[in-house]
């Protein structure tokens, strides 16, 4: 797919972009310009396309600002009498969050947001005794154990690089999607969002195992089985 | 040399805190230490007892503190061992009759005078616990092999760090026999979740009840482990804290040696 988009709204760029989305031809127009650098600029590109812009479906996309009806007219009758595309119509506000969204995410990775990012991770070191609790308002990462009778309770993820003997609530703020992860998973009661599940006596395997919310029950996985995270495309803030 | 205050605690009652205290208490005063124990269980005083002495009480450790008597007149000299003294706790008073800033200063006179004092701290973790802890340098977290034990210590253990205390641990009650068949928690299990230094292992033991109901000195006992693994547990107090710790291990039977030698035992 060609993409002539590009998110800088320069004076300088073209009056009229134009890029494929799905089955329908996207025109971004400049409503800024006038109407006739519009109409040359939707004839170079159109021009281009030849048969192409047969009944295609074409969307035209006066950008945030809004433009009135009548070079959106204008534009519709231009484009069926001269090149006979199918239809034209405004785009639609649900598609435009989805692309803007689709964009933005595109637009992280390449900038590596998370060198910017400052951390909502409590991050702690030690042993959680009988009658401890810790009260993390985001991700939790302990370092160290949780005895029988510990507390650990966090907004989203618990991270446990030890044993998990005690009590362990994830995602208090309603995030289902939040994990309970432990090296040695043997907690006595564990919460995630509002699911409840007693806990295990053994650990199951070596591996480190983790719960998470699937279908309104916790379910508790080997970690590196069942690799939760590794079909994300790329790193991503949690 | 200012002597040495050691609490011995646990959380939950039960596990042979007043056993261990006469027991250590009397075999470090075997050692040649000055040596007080002192029974912080106020209400529900044992350890006068314990050690046979419950009829000379006349002043006990409400009257020290509080002035009413001194330290050498409160302390009752045991009849056997010549360095051992016991601070008796009062029967007829509640644990509020003690403030923690009065017991603090009670500690520092007990540091002149004796080498080793070792209080005996009541079950639980309310206001007899704050008395106690207040004044010691050390603890000895004293701890049965059952769940619900592992438990309290573990929150005392909380404690005792967050008042600056190092405890150290005393792992009571091992059944060999038990934890070799598996239906025991081994002293392993307990140290992996407390995860504090060990200072020594003792066997379940008849002796001990036999020595607690006589008011005899149980380390006398020639024959009990437990004696044993208290004096060894003394030694180590004293400085020698090198010596090793002897797991209890389950005594094989004439036949069970036979057995063995042959490979057929299982």
């Amino acid at each position: 797919m060609e993409d002539f988009d590009s998110q800088t709204s320069d004076k300088k760029g073209p009056a009229a972009k134009l890029k494929g989305v799905g089955d329908s031809l996207w025109v971004t127009v400049d409503p800024d310009r006038s109407e006739d650098e519009i109409k040359e600029e939707i004839n170079n590109v159109f021009q281009r396309l030849n048969h192409l812009a047969i009944g295609a479906r074409v969307v035209i996309d006066p950008g945030k600002k809004g433009k009135s009806n009548e070079l959106i007219d204008l534009l519709e009758q231009l484009l069926k009498e001269k090149y006979q595309v199918g239809s034209v119509s405004l785009p639609p506000e649900v598609r435009e969050k989805q692309t803007n969204a689709e964009n933005r995410i595109r637009q992280r990775d390449l900038d590596r947001s998370w060198y910017q990012y400052s951390s909502d991770v409590l991050m702690l070191t030690g042993r959680v005794r009988s009658g401890q609790k810790i009260n993390a308002r985001k991700h939790l990462l302990l370092l160290g154990d949780v005895n029988p009778g510990g507390e650990v309770v966090a907004g989203g993820d618990i991270i446990i690089l030890g044993n998990l003997r005690g009590i362990a609530w994830a995602g208090q703020s309603g995030n289902e999607d939040s994990i309970i992860l432990a090296f040695d998973f043997r907690p006595t009661q564990v919460q995630i969002a509002g699911y409840v599940a007693a806990g295990t006596s053994e650990a199951s395997g070596k591996n480190p195992e983790f719960a998470h919310v699937e279908n309104g029950t916790i379910i508790v996985e080997d970690y590196i089985e069942a690799n939760p995270f590794g079909r994300l495309p790329w790193p991503k803030v949690r | 040399m200012e002597g040495k205050i050691i609490v011995i605690t646990s959380g939950k009652g039960g596990v042979g805190k007043t056993t261990a205290t006469a027991s250590i208490g009397a075999a470090l005063a075997m050692e040649n230490k000055k040596v007080a124990v002192i029974d912080m269980d106020i209400g529900l005083r044992n350890l006068d007892v314990v050690m046979g002495l419950e009829n000379r009480i006349v002043f006990n450790i409400v009257d020290a503190v509080n002035g009413k008597c001194k330290v050498q007149q409160a302390a009752i000299k045991d009849r056997k061992i010549d360095n051992l003294f016991l601070i008796p706790a009062s029967q007829s008073d509640n644990k509020n009759v003690i403030s923690p800033a009065a017991m603090k200063n009670f500690c520092k006179e007990l540091r002149t005078e004796f080498d080793f004092v070792l209080l005996d701290c009541p079950a639980g973790i309310e206001q007899g616990f704050e008395n106690s802890v207040v004044g010691a340098d050390e603890a000895i977290v004293i701890c049965t092999p059952e769940v619900s034990a592992v438990r309290d210590a573990d929150r005392v253990i909380g404690l005792l760090y967050a008042k600056s205390v190092l405890p150290k641990l005393l792992v009571n009650r091992i059944v060999p026999e038990m934890v070799a068949r598996g239906d025991m928690l081994s002293h392993e299990d307990v140290v992996d979740v407390l995860s504090i230094d060990l200072i020594g292992l003792v066997p379940m033991d008849d002796n001990v009840v036999i020595s607690t109901n006589t008011g005899a000195h149980l380390i006398h006992n020639k024959q009990s482990q437990a004696g044993k693994a208290f004096r060894r547990i003394a030694m180590r107090l004293n400085g020698n804290a090198d010596l090793p710790i002897e797991v209890p291990r389950a005594k094989k039977g004439f036949w069970g040696k036979l057995g063995f030698k042959r490979g057929r035992n299982k």
